[in-house]
C-alpha cells in the first residue's frame, strides 16, 4: 500500500489507536514561548503534574519583547510580567530557555530550525499557529491552544484526528527568481485556494518549483499554509535540507545515520493517494501584494485594485466582505497597486526575516534612501540572523538607507510590544496577516516580500520590483 | 440550551478581531472578556447576555491558536458559536478548554438565522430549534472524536 509523507509521520508516531477514537500521537520536539503558557503551567501546579520531557521542550521569548535598546528597562509592565512570569516557569519545571539577552533568543519558528532542534520525521507542536513553518523540512509542525500545550508538558503526546491531505504542485521555472519570491508564490496559491482550502488538511507541496527553493525560501512556504486554513504544510526533505541541518548546535550526533534513514523513508511513495490536489504554474506568478484584510485578497502589482463584485463574483457574502475590506483599507476599485502610497514598511516575522530575506532586501536597499513620507524599520528574525547580518554589512547598507535596524522578535507582525501602527497608518509587511487591527488597531496591512517592501520604502509607493533588479 | 443570537454576516471572523494581540499578555480571564470582539464590534461586551450565541458565517476564528479567543468569548458568557465552518485551531480550542460549543450549521440555515432570535440547541439529537421564527433546523453532527471529548468535559477530563 502506498503513502504520503504525512501519513508515514503520522503512523511511526502512532501510540494509541482505534475506530472512531482520536489518535495518541507522540510529540517529539514542543516549543514554547511567554504567551500561549502560562496558563499551561498554571494547570500543571493545580494538578500537581509534573513536565514530562523537559529535554524535549525549549522557551524562548518572542512575542513581548522590545525591540529597541534591551539593556533598558521594559516600559510595558504587563509584557514584562508575562516574561518574567515564562522565566520563573522554565526554572521551576527544568526547561531551557533562550531568554531576553541570550545570543540564540528569536522568534520561535526561527531558531527551531536555525538550532537544529527541528527534524525531519518527527511531530513538532508549539502554541503557535506559525509552527506549520517547520513543515518545511519534512517534519508534522502545528499550531496548538493553550490546553494542548498543558497536555503535551504533562504527557509528550496529543488526541488528535487525523488530518486529510492535500497535495500542492508547483511546476515551472520562476520568470524572475530575485523578484518573484517564494511569498508570492503562497499568496498566489492563497488567493485561489482560499482562506478555508485546506482547512483540516496537511498540505504537502512539490514538484520542481518547491526543490528549486532555498530552505528558507521553503519556510515562507509553510509558514503561510496556516492561512489556507491547513493544519500544517509539508515539504519532503531532500539534500538542501540535509545540509541545512548539519552542524547546528542541537544536530543530533548520529546525524549522518538518521539522514540515510531519511533518504530512503521520507518522501511520499510514488502514486501515493492524496484528498485533494492542485496544481499552480510559477511562471505566471508575478510580484503580489495584498489589498484587503485577509491573505485571500491578494493582487498582481501590475493589475488594479479589484471591485467587490470582481472579487466576490456571484457570491454576496464575499462581494460584502470586500467592500467591508476596502473601506478598513482605504482604497478605491481600480486604483492600480503601483498608485498605493505607504507611510510604514516592516521587514520582519516568523514569515520573512531569515538571512536570505535580509540579504536580498539590502541588495534593493544598497545605496538609496528611504521615501521621505516613510518610516521603515527592520526586525531580523533571531539574534543569531542579526549577528550574521551584521557581519555581512547589512545593518549598514539599511541604517545608510535610513532603516531603523532593531533586535529581534515578532514586534510588528501583531503588534503585542511598543512596534504598532497609528490608526490610519499604511504599511508594506512581510509579515503573514493582514486582518483588521492585527498590526495595531486602526493600522492598514499590505502583505509583500521582503524585495517588494524594500523597493517601496525607497519608492514611497509599492512597485513592480522586477523592474529593480 | 437556550439562548438569544448575536449574528455577524460575515466570513474569515478572524482571532485578531475576536481579541486582538496587544490583549494577550492579560492573565486574567474577567479582564480579558472586557475586550472580546473588540476589533469587529466594541459593544460586544456591553450588549452580551449570559447564554448567548454568536451566528457567523465561514472559517469563524481563523488564524491565531491563541485559546484566549473562545476564552475571552466564554468568560462573557457565550455558550456556542454556530458557523457554515471553523478554522480548526480554534474549534479544537473551543472543545478542549470546554469554553464553548462549535456548531457547523448548511448556509441555507446560517441565512434563515437572525440577529435577536432565541434558539434552544439540542446536541442529543442535533437540532436547532428557532424559538422566535418556529423553525427547526439540523446542525453537523460533531464527529465520534469530538462528541467524546465535550461529554468528557474538555481535554484533561478525556480519557483520565
Amino acid at each position: 500500500m502506498t503513502e504520503t509523507l504525512f501519513e508515514k509521520i503520522w503512523n511511526s508516531h502512532v501510540v494509541v489507536e482505534r475506530e472512531n477514537e482520536p489518535s495518541l500521537i507522540y510529540i517529539d520536539r514542543h516549543l514554547i514561548h511567554e504567551v500561549t503558557s502560562p496558563q499551561a503551567f498554571d494547570g500543571l501546579r493545580v494538578n500537581n503534574r509534573k513536565v514530562r520531557r523537559p529535554d524535549l521542550t525549549v522557551a524562548t521569548i518572542d512575542h513581548n519583547v522590545p525591540t529597541t535598546d534591551r539593556s533598558l528597562p521594559m516600559i510595558d509592565e504587563t509584557s514584562s510580567t508575562q516574561i518574567k512570569t515564562l522565566e520563573q516557569n522554565c526554572q521551576d519545571f527544568g526547561i531551557k530557555l533562550f531568554g531576553i539577552n541570550d545570543p540564540n533568543q528569536g522568534i520561535v519558528h526561527v531558531i527551531g530550525p536555525q538550532l537544529g532542534i527541528t527534524l525531519p520525521g518527527s511531530t513538532i507542536v508549539c502554541g503557535d499557529s506559525h509552527t506549520s513553518t517547520q513543515g518545511a523540512f519534512g517534519a508534522f509542525a502545528f499550531g496548538i491552544g493553550t490546553s494542548e500545550v498543558e497536555h503535551t508538558l504533562a504527557t509528550q503526546t496529543l488526541w488528535l484526528e487525523k488530518p486529510k491531505t492535500f497535495e500542492i504542485i508547483a511546476t515551472g521555472k520562476r520568470k524572475n527568481s530575485f523578484a518573484v519570491t517564494s511569498k508570492d508564490i503562497i499568496l498566489s496559491i492563497i488567493k485561489q485556494i482560499g482562506t478555508d482550502g485546506g482547512t483540516g488538511h496537511v498540505l504537502e507541496y512539490h514538484g520542481d518549483a518547491i526543490s528549486d527553493l532555498s530552505m528558507e525560501q521553503r519556510m515562507t512556504i509553510c509558514n503561510m499554509s496556516i492561512e489556507a486554513g491547513s493544519r500544517a504544510g509539508l515539504i519532503a526533505p531532500d539534500e538542501k535540507t540535509f545540509d541545512y541541518l548539519n552542524n547546528r548546535k542541537f544536530t543530533p550526533k548520529n546525524y549522518d545515520e538518521l539522514v540515510d534513514d531519511w533518504k530512503n523513508n521520507l518522501m511520499s511513495d510514488a502514486n501515493s493517494k492524496f484528498d485533494k490536489s492542485f496544481t499552480i504554474d510559477v511562471e505566471k506568478i508575478e510580484p503580489q501584494v495584498s489589498w484587503g484584510t485577509n491573505p485571500a485578497m491578494v493582487s498582481d502589482v501590475t493589475s488594479k485594485v479589484p471591485t467587490p463584485e470582481e472579487f466576490g463574483h456571484n457570491n454576496e457574502i464575499q462581494i460584502e466582505s470586500a467592500k467591508k475590506a476596502l473601506s478598513y483599507m482605504d482604497l478605491k476599485p481600480d486604483t492600480a497597486i503601483v498608485d498605493i502610497p505607504i507611510d510604514r514598511v516592516f521587514i520582519g516575522s516568523c514569515t520573512n526575516a531569515r538571512l536570505e530575506d535580509l540579504k536580498d532586501a539590502a541588495e534593493i536597499v544598497k545605496g538609496k534612501t528611504v521615501n521621505s513620507a516613510v518610516s521603515a524599520m527592520v526586525v531580523p528574525g533571531s539574534q543569531m540572523v542579526k549577528l550574521q547580518a551584521e557581519e555581512l554589512g547589512l545593518d549598514k547598507i539599511f541604517k545608510d538607507a535610513n532603516f531603523e535596524w532593531r533586535e529581534s522578535g515578532c514586534s510588528m507582525c501583531l503588534g503585542m510590544n511598543p512596534d504598532i501602527l497609528k490608526p490610519g497608518e499604511r504599511c508594506a509587511s512581510t509579515s503573514n496577516r493582514n486582518f483588521e487591527g492585527r498590526q495595531g488597531s486602526g493600522g492598514r496591512t499590505h502583505l509583500v516580500s521582503p524585495v517588494m517592501a524594500a523597493a517601496s520604502a525607497i519608492a514611497g509607493h509599492f512597485v513592480d520590483v522586477r523592474e529593480w533588479c | 440550551m437556550i439562548g438569544d443570537v448575536i449574528k455577524y454576516e460575515q466570513d474569515n471572523i478572524d482571532t485578531d478581531v475576536i481579541i486582538p494581540g496587544t490583549y494577550l499578555k492579560i492573565h486574567d480571564y474577567n479582564e480579558l472578556a472586557t475586550h472580546a470582539m473588540e476589533g469587529l464590534d466594541p459593544d460586544f461586551p456591553s450588549k452580551v447576555k449570559d447564554g448567548d450565541f454568536i451566528v457567523a458565517g465561514k472559517n469563524f476564528g481563523c488564524g491565531s491558536s491563541r485559546e484566549h479567543a473562545p476564552i475571552a468569548l466564554s468568560t462573557c458568557g457565550i455558550k456556542a458559536v454556530i458557523a457554515v465552518s471553523f478554522a480548526r485551531i480554534f474549534y479544537r480550542n473551543s472543545v478542549d478548554g470546554a469554553f464553548l460549543l462549535p456548531i457547523e450549521v448548511d448556509e441555507e440555515t446560517y441565512k434563515k438565522i437572525s440577529n435577536s432570535d432565541k434558539l434552544e440547541i439540542n446536541i442529543e439529537n442535533n437540532e436547532i430549534k428557532n424559538i422566535t421564527k418556529n423553525e427547526t433546523y439540523a446542525m453537523k453532527p460533531f464527529s465520534e472524536i469530538i462528541a467524546q471529548i465535550i461529554s468528557a468535559g474538555g481535554l484533561f477530563k478525556y480519557k483520565k
